[in-house]
């Protein structure tokens, strides 16, 4: 409310004619107005009521304390305070309340009008000086709403990580200084523009749109994700949370981006030592292996026993060590995300067959017995054939390798709803219960007076559940100890 | 007796290879690099040409290239073995890898010798 309609007012005068008078002029004006006789009763009605008194209409000729002494206290203490002196001749002193602060000065040999003329312009000053304030105030609020905005904008700008922030329909509201160097925006060509337009990469558009349509159980789910994408010659890694407003509605996205480059150099590096290091023991390994079984083959003049023997045990040991770098290289090539190399249309029935017949002779050894079960007319599947291949491999010669002599491995392929089932189920000495969640990570072995003469990697199942993941699969495992082992692996049909 | 050439730039691989495959009725002729693998194409005719991929001078691809572009010697069967990291599974051949070199057969390293006597057997006797 900017005009202040009545006016409440403050009479201060000892000649109570004088005061009797100012105050029925007042009432006349239907204005509020209070008197006091005393700067020291004056005092009191200012101090206890504060904001009652608008104007004041103060006798320059008060006992004891004078009116100069209660212009000056309140032009301190409260300067909203209009301030009106009387006096009998307008003189020296009037001039001297005037410079103090007064607004204006009344010779208290007033008519009704020439009283009017005066306080009229008063009360029009006070009005014009409140709206001022009432306005001032209010600018003053928005200044330190926009200070507020300065603030928070200069704290993103101080990021070291690059932040762009959508609007529901992907339009780039804001962005900070490390965005711009990241995607070359600039105010002229961002603001306001699709992402799509200003970034090129369509997953990072899916990313923005996702977050945009996610409820917040799947904006949570996503906040565990961390996807990195490549734009340019940088790797960044990127979160993108839905913005939501103060009703929960979601309003926008905002995308961090936090760049990787660096890391993945160095990630690559490491990826070339590794391919460089399994080189430099493979070679070697498959020399050490081509010699060993010439000569276990007699191939460099006959054996005696003992000889036969030990070298049957390097030859199971060369093995091992190769077993292990294949692994390693498998593992390794499944973190990287390469464990598709590449999607074709493949017979799983003939991969399989295969596969067992490599796997039968070892098995034999042991004197255990592979059954394969394999349904006619298999729907079509497509994928990874090493992967694939890899997938049956390992699971099979698990399979021989934790089952005794004399047992059975059971491989069966089958069509289960709208997946491809692969099953291998042993009778072997299973998987203890403490155990059984942990099959499927990395390095793990179990350690058992059974296994302790099984060699292995821990990386096989680890590569199993990677291959498996890559097809948008699954792999399953049930157990019991001492009777057997089953693994399911199940990989989706195309539609 | 089938004359196999066999191009590796490992000499204890030869050596060894060379004893396997002569047990298994076979002349074996060993060159060390690529170069010198082409030049005892040329001069020795085999039967059969098994050629390591990473070499010195000139690789076993570009080998089995040329080798498949002379109508002279694109008769004449190539095994390609290789330890670089190719397929998860050991013994898979690849048809990209084939295609890619017209090789007809593909044998990653280490290999099991059954399994390349085997191997070696099955492209000698396919016609």
């Amino acid at each position: 409310m900017l005009i202040k309609p009545s006016i409440n007012m403050l009479v201060v005068e000892n000649d109570i004619a004088i005061l009797q008078r100012c105050r029925e002029l007042i009432l006349n004006e239907g204005h509020k107005v209070r008197t006091a006789e005393s700067v020291g009763e004056a005092l009191n009605i200012i101090q206890k009521q504060p904001g009652d008194v608008d104007i004041m209409l103060l006798s320059l000729e008060l006992p004891g304390w004078g009116g100069m002494t209660l212009i000056n206290i309140l032009k301190k203490a409260r300067s909203e305070i209009l301030i009106v002196a009387m006096s009998t001749n307008c003189g020296e002193e009037a001039i001297e309340a005037m410079r103090a602060g007064a607004y204006d000065c009344i010779r208290k040999s007033f008519t009704a009008d020439r009283f009017w003329t005066k306080m009229n312009r008063a009360i029009e000053a006070f009005r014009l000086r409140h709206q001022l304030d009432i306005l001032s105030r209010q600018r003053q609020s928005a200044l330190s709403k926009v200070r507020h905005g300065e603030n928070l904008l200069a704290i993103l700008q101080s990021f070291t990580d690059g932040l762009v922030v959508t609007d529901w329909q992907t339009h780039i509201v804001l962005f900070n200084t490390k965005a711009a160097t990241l995607f070359g925006l600039t105010g002229k060509n961002a603001s306001e523009r699709p992402i799509s337009e200003c970034i090129a990469s369509d997953e990072l558009f899916s990313l923005f749109m996702r977050a945009i349509n996610s409820d917040s159980s799947l904006a949570s789910l996503m906040a565990d994700e961390e996807p990195v994408i490549k734009i340019g010659e940088r790797a960044l890694r990127v979160h993108v949370y839905p913005v939501k407003n103060e009703g929960g509605t979601v309003i926008g996205a905002a995308g961090l981006f936090h760049d990787v480059s660096k890391i993945s150099a160095m990630d690559k590096l490491r990826s070339d030592f590794f391919s460089m290091v399994s080189h430099e023991l493979k070679s070697p390994l498959s020399s050490l292996l081509m010699q060993i079984s010439v000569v276990l083959d007699g191939l460099a003049g006959e054996l005696t026993d003992k000889q036969n023997d030990l070298l049957g045990k390097a030859k199971e040991k060369t093995k091992g060590m190769i077993t292990l770098v294949n692994d390693i290289l498998d593992y390794r090539r499944i973190e990287e995300g390469k464990s598709i190399q590449k999607i074709e249309r493949l017979d799983l029935a003939e991969i399989l067959q295969r596969t067992v017949e490599l796997m039968r002779l070892s098995a034999e050894e042991k004197g255990i017995a592979i059954k394969c079960q394999i349904a006619e007319k298999l729907p079509s599947f497509s994928g990874d054939m090493s992967g694939i291949e890899a997938i049956f491999v390992n699971l099979i010669s698990n399979a021989i390798k934790y089952t005794l002599k004399k047992g059975t491995v059971k491989v069966t392929l089958d069509k289960s709803g709208k997946d491809v089932q692969f099953k291998v189920v042993d009778n072997g000495i299973g998987i203890p219960p403490e155990d059984i969640d942990r099959v499927f990570e990395k390095f793990h072995r179990i350690k058992t007076e059974e296994t302790r003469s099984i060699g292995g990697s821990g990386l096989g199942l680890s590569i199993v559940k990677g291959i498996a993941d890559a097809h948008n699969g699954s792999v399953h495992v049930e157990s019991k100890l001492g009777k057997g082992t089953t693994f399911i692996v199940s990989l989706p049909i195309e539609e | 007796m089938k004359k196999v050439l066999l191009v590796d730039d490992d000499v204890d691989f030869c050596e060894a290879t060379k004893i396997l495959l002569e047990s298994k009725a076979c002349e074996v002729i060993l060159a060390h690099d690529g170069k010198e693998g082409l030049e005892k194409v040329r001069v020795e005719k085999p039967d059969l040409v098994i050629l390591d991929v990473m070499m010195p001078e000139m690789n076993g691809y570009d080998v089995c290239v040329v080798l498949k572009a002379d109508p002279e010697l694109s008769k004449i069967p190539v095994i390609l073995l290789t330890a670089v990291d190719q397929a998860i599974f050991r013994t898979t051949y690849t048809p990209h890898m084939g295609l890619m070199t017209e090789a007809d057969d593909y044998i990653a390293k280490p290999v099991e010798p059954t399994e390349l006597v085997s191997r070696v057997e099955n492209v000698l006797n396919k016609d």
